[in-house]
């Protein structure tokens, strides 16, 4: 006979995932592997001689470039020393301030920090969490794209994101070819919605560096480091090509982060028996030393990876905190789908939600999933209200608040408008009135009309080879009677001269201030300290308009 | 894009590294720390364009008029030198070296830094290209941080059998 319980409970979502016993020699434990280096550290005229059990004779790329950048060795040797439990207790502990535990966490090495995550509870590092974000209160991130590579689309839901909250916004592309029309398009949306917003394009590296100094975008994150040198190589880049790069980037006043996550190195075959998280920790250390302000990351792309073992979704929190440890700002990931089930995906964001990060997800879909590009997100539009009830239920701030329909609609028939402007000011192919309604009133690109694929991308080559830049943008908007929305777009280019956006967790309030790490710096170190939400933001978050108001009874 | 074209951006490609090159000097600014952030905002008379217009020059106003190009928006080595300090005075001294590193790329072209990019991938040079790109930064540029940065991957990438070499 088949028992009646175990028929019902194999038809749950949860068990459509995938999940694997450990297996330490390929990489598929998420950490404290036998695999990972007994921490180690000898300096030498101050010159790194041992790194976590290698010599430097041994010493792959990413040995070197970490020891040779990446640890602050004044009180290295001292802090080396110090019991890893007596370091996860400081972490812990509200009354050790941030300053002293990022003393210590800067200047030890991979598999130290390791160690130290490794003692851990997920409770234990979300109120470390908590107290060594970079930036004073936390923030979010969306994903604005769609199947058709939609632009008024994207300008609408971009529009409609902006007054939902988001913070920093990225597009994609289906075809290579539209991703000049893609960053207009969610840089113009983004701003229609509230001024300073932060918009980019992730494409191939050099593309994108390309589109952020014509000034299509207003930075970058999609600049991938891996923890192995073999999948490094894989990847067609080295620590040293993306610390270049990152100076590039930097050298045309472009903020950028870089990207890495657990989990890739197991897929491409190259993990070296280490554990996911030591990998992570290789990872971050190469975003240090390349002296990259912060890094994307919580598995990413591959949290399918992690998620299948015990303790992956435990070890991302550890990555998102190892982030903070080395004082960068992180965009926590919360991105990619990677479950059937509700009551997991959840879960698995609330580890970054209620301590709040950075950017808290670094892609929540602005668009039904089937409209995402990034291969489907944990979180998407169809959830925003569930997103906004969990806030009020616990009375966190995970970076959104609730909408009234009108608005609502106001603002995506703006941010289309402001695409048909200025389409037709540049001489771009045309965007017709139906297409703006459409636009205004979509859920998705189902209810979008198709466009002519081939004008526009004769379009977008038009608009490239005459080097149109973010002059030309500002400009044309104008003349199309949308100045404040050209003073936006021309704000977020006065950022890329003076720089200040340049610095750790930066983001840029509505009225043009450039918040950051420098500035406000995460302060918590106990009860009522730190972030605390302010009786406004209460009241914004708990309006959801479907409450029932006693006084209307 | 036609021939034509292609020459009409060259050309504007040329005159853009020369406007650069042509800002007038400026000496040393004194030193900045976090209390000064941001500077845009706390010491704007700290900064000016990569042609050397003043921060509180740039205006949508003489955008819209016709009196700034995309040249005006670009951040000057100067600026970048600022940011790094006040980096320094928060302790991220990698970022630091970073923005340091980003000063001396100002000069270098769009299409050659993306040319050095590439060549730094792996097994897209010889050890003895990346050493010229290294000289060439150095003498050409006046980018020492740069250059050391691509003679350190030079010997790495030869040691590690991740040279053009070794394809």
């Amino acid at each position: 006979m088949k028992s009646k319980r175990f028929e019902a409970l194999a038809a749950r979502p949860v068990k459509k995932d995938g999940f694997v016993k450990e297996w330490p020699e390929v990489g598929l434990i998420a950490m404290n592997s036998p695999g990972d280096p007994v921490p180690s550290l000898r300096v030498e005229n101050g010159v790194v001689v041992e790194l976590d059990g290698k010599k430097r004779a041994e010493f792959d790329m990413l040995d070197t470039f970490i020891a040779n950048y990446a640890i602050r060795l004044e009180k290295a040797q001292e802090y080396m020393a110090m019991d890893s439990i007596k370091i996860a207790n400081m972490l812990v502990d509200i009354n050790v301030p941030r300053d002293i535990v990022v003393d210590i966490t800067t200047s030890i090495t991979p598999a130290k920090i390791t160690e130290v995550l490794g003692h851990m509870t997920v409770l234990e590092m979300m109120m470390a969490q908590s107290k060594m974000r970079a930036r004073l209160m936390p923030s979010n991130q969306c994903h604005v794209t769609n199947v058709k590579d939609n632009m008024v689309q994207i300008a609408a839901d971009a529009a409609e994101a902006a007054i939902r909250g988001f913070d920093e916004m990225e597009t994609t592309v289906g075809i290579g070819r539209y991703a000049p029309f893609n960053a207009l398009a969610i840089m113009v949306g983004a701003n229609v919605g509230r001024p300073g917003i932060l918009t980019q394009c992730a494409v191939e590296e050099a593309t994108e560096l390309d589109l952020g100094m014509k000034g299509y975008t207003a930075y970058a994150e999609t600049i991938s480091v891996y923890g192995t040198e073999p999948v490094f190589m894989d990847g067609d880049d080295t620590p040293y090509s993306k610390a270049f790069l990152a100076s590039s980037y930097a050298s045309r006043g472009l903020k950028m982060r870089f990207t890495s996550g657990s989990g890739s190195e197991v897929q491409m075959g190259y993990a070296e028996g280490k554990s996911m998280l030591y990998l992570e920790a290789r990872c971050l250390y190469i975003t240090k030393g390349a002296g990259v302000q912060g890094s994307q990351n919580g598995s990413v792309s591959c949290i399918g990876v992690p998620a299948g073992v015990p303790g992956g979704i435990r070890e991302v929190l550890a990555e998102n905190l190892l982030a903070a440890c080395l004082d960068l700002e992180c965009a926590s990931s919360n991105d990619q789908t990677f479950t059937h089930s509700d009551l997991r995906r959840v879960a698995r964001s609330l580890m970054q939600m209620v301590p709040g990060t950075d950017y808290i997800c670094s892609g929540y879909s602005a668009t039904p999933n089937y409209d995402n590009m990034f291969a489907g997100s944990n979180w998407d539009a169809d959830d925003y209200d569930d997103w906004n009830v969990i806030q009020r239920d616990l009375k966190i701030d995970g970076g959104l608040q609730p909408v009234g329909e009108e608005e609502l609609v106001a603002v995506r028939a703006k941010g289309a408008r402001a695409m048909q402007i200025l389409f037709r000011e540049l001489g771009l192919t045309e965007i017709t009135d139906a297409e703006v309604e459409a636009a205004t009133y979509a859920r998705g690109s189902q209810d979008m009309p198709d466009r002519d694929v081939v004008a526009d991308l004769k379009s977008v080559e038009d608009l490239m080879g005459r080097g149109a830049t973010a002059v030309d943008f500002i400009k044309a908007l104008d003349r199309g009677g949308m100045r404040d929305v050209a003073e936006s777009i021309f704000n977020i280019q006065l950022q890329k001269c003076a720089g200040d956006y340049l610095h750790t967790a930066s983001k840029l309030s509505a009225t043009w201030e450039c918040i950051s790490a420098v500035n406000y710096p995460n302060t918590y170190h106990g009860v009522k300290t730190g972030y605390v939400i302010s009786d406004e933001r209460w009241a914004q978050i708990q309006d959801i308009p479907w409450a029932v108001d006693p006084a209307s009874i | 894009m036609t021939q034509e074209q292609m020459l009409e951006q060259i050309v504007k490609q040329v005159m853009s590294s020369m406007s650069t090159a042509a800002a007038p000097a400026t000496g040393a600014t004194g030193t900045v720390s976090k209390a000064d952030y941001p500077i845009g905002d706390k010491r704007p008379e700290l900064i000016f364009s990569a042609t050397g217009k003043a921060y509180k020059e740039l205006t949508l106003d003489k955008l819209l008029a016709g009196q700034l190009t995309p040249e005006d928006l670009r951040i000057r080595p100067e600026t970048l030198e600022l940011q790094a300090q006040v980096a320094e005075s928060v302790k991220r001294d990698a970022f630091a070296r970073n923005l340091r590193r980003a000063a001396e790329l100002i000069a270098v072209p769009d299409a050659r830094l993306l040319e050095i990019y590439n060549a730094l991938r792996p097994y897209k040079s010889t050890k003895d290209e990346l050493l010229a790109i290294a000289a060439e930064l150095k003498n050409q540029f006046n980018a020492p941080i740069s250059a050391s940065l691509v003679a350190e991957a030079a010997e790495v990438y030869y040691n590690r059998k991740r040279s053009k070499e070794f394809l």
